[in-house]
């Protein structure tokens, strides 16, 4: 049985009190003439280690602007 | 290589860069063994970037090193592959004990040596100078990887924090150390000659004027008071400099063999 089901005031493991959980989709450009678009998600709780992240793992182009928007701010228009 | 009537006659440059040199590549090599053992796989592809970044600095300060006659004496301690000198901190002698010496690591040590570089942005000694601007500007990212860590892990509470706690406290005496005795002549010269903008109590404030505020924001209890009266941050009793060897800037315990 699920340790924390069995005793369920128990504190999580470390390695889960670490899990992230924000979901960041990171858009990019690499020219001003063009648009932002979409190069791919980080997960971070901490906005900080969200940029540093993304700065990281989306250093293959020499970006002249990238941004983070929080997947909980998008708001569903269509949805079939 | 250098000829004879080109090389710097300069104990005190040589010796700090050799010490800078060796923590970069010290640093590098640690984080190294943590690309794939991060908490979390954003951390893990950032901890191969930081890597990547502080091998890097290494191999643009040891060529350096042979700009020195006091490189003379020994060639093969300028090259990093053929250098059986080990001038970094004692805490990067063994591998890290968990994630936490990494955070720690990232925190103190690597603000520790960016406090120094931006010491070093209008260098009198132009090839310090150049490669600090660079340096420092790739440690930007490197601090916030370390101030978000040090929060995240300080805020996990329990046993993460208490490790977190743990490992900031073995590095803290050394790390504060690095920068030297207020009266260490090797520093003092290199401020005296326009190579820092500071003397060695001038960068040991500086630097916990950086790392204090947060680790007190987070109740972290490290030695080091706030001054009210000069609004600076000041290390609590005494440092044990009776251990720390100028020569090699780390802390040695009886025995060691450098």
């Amino acid at each position: 049985m699920n340790e924390m089901i069995e005793n369920p005031t128990k504190k999580p493991p470390r390695r889960e009190q670490l899990d992230e959980h924000t979901v960041w989709h990171v858009y990019a450009r690499q020219k001003y003439e063009e648009p932002l678009h979409e190069v791919g998600n980080v997960v971070a709780d901490d906005i900080e280690l969200a940029k540093v992240y993304a700065c990281s793992i989306f250093d293959e182009f020499s970006w002249v602007e990238m941004v983070l928007i929080p997947r909980s701010s998008i708001v569903t228009v269509i949805s079939n | 290589m250098a000829s004879t009537s080109t090389r710097i006659d300069h104990a005190a440059l040589f010796a700090v860069l050799s010490s800078l040199a060796d923590n970069k590549q010290a640093v590098g090599r640690r984080y190294a063994f943590w690309c794939n053992g991060a908490p979390t796989l954003e951390a893990a592809v950032a901890a191969a970037a930081m890597t990547q970044d502080e091998l890097g600095h290494a191999r643009t300060l040891y060529p350096l090193l042979d700009n020195f006659a006091q490189a003379e004496a020994d060639l093969a301690q300028v090259e990093p592959e053929t250098r059986t000198l080990h001038y970094h901190l004692r805490f990067l002698d063994q591998e890290f004990q968990g994630w936490t010496d990494f955070v720690a690591t990232n925190f103190l040590a690597d603000i520790a040596f960016t406090t120094f570089l931006e010491a070093a942005q209008n260098s009198s000694y132009e090839p310090l100078r150049l490669r600090s601007r660079k340096m420092i500007q790739e440690e930007r990212l490197h601090a916030l990887h370390a101030e978000g860590w040090v929060r995240r892990l300080a805020e996990a509470g329990g046993a993460v924090r208490a490790a977190l706690l743990a490992s900031l406290t073995r590095l803290w005496d050394e790390t504060l150390c690095w920068f030297g005795p207020d009266d260490e002549p090797m520093m003092n010269r290199l401020a005296s000659e326009g190579i820092l903008n500071a003397t060695p109590d001038v960068l040991r404030q500086r630097y916990l004027d950086k790392v204090m505020p947060l680790l007190s924001s987070l109740d972290l209890e490290l030695p080091s008071t706030f001054n009210a009266t000069t609004k600076h941050w000041e290390p609590a009793g005494s440092l044990p400099w009776s251990r720390w060897k100028p020569e090699s800037r780390r802390l040695e315990e009886p025995g060691d063999g450098i």
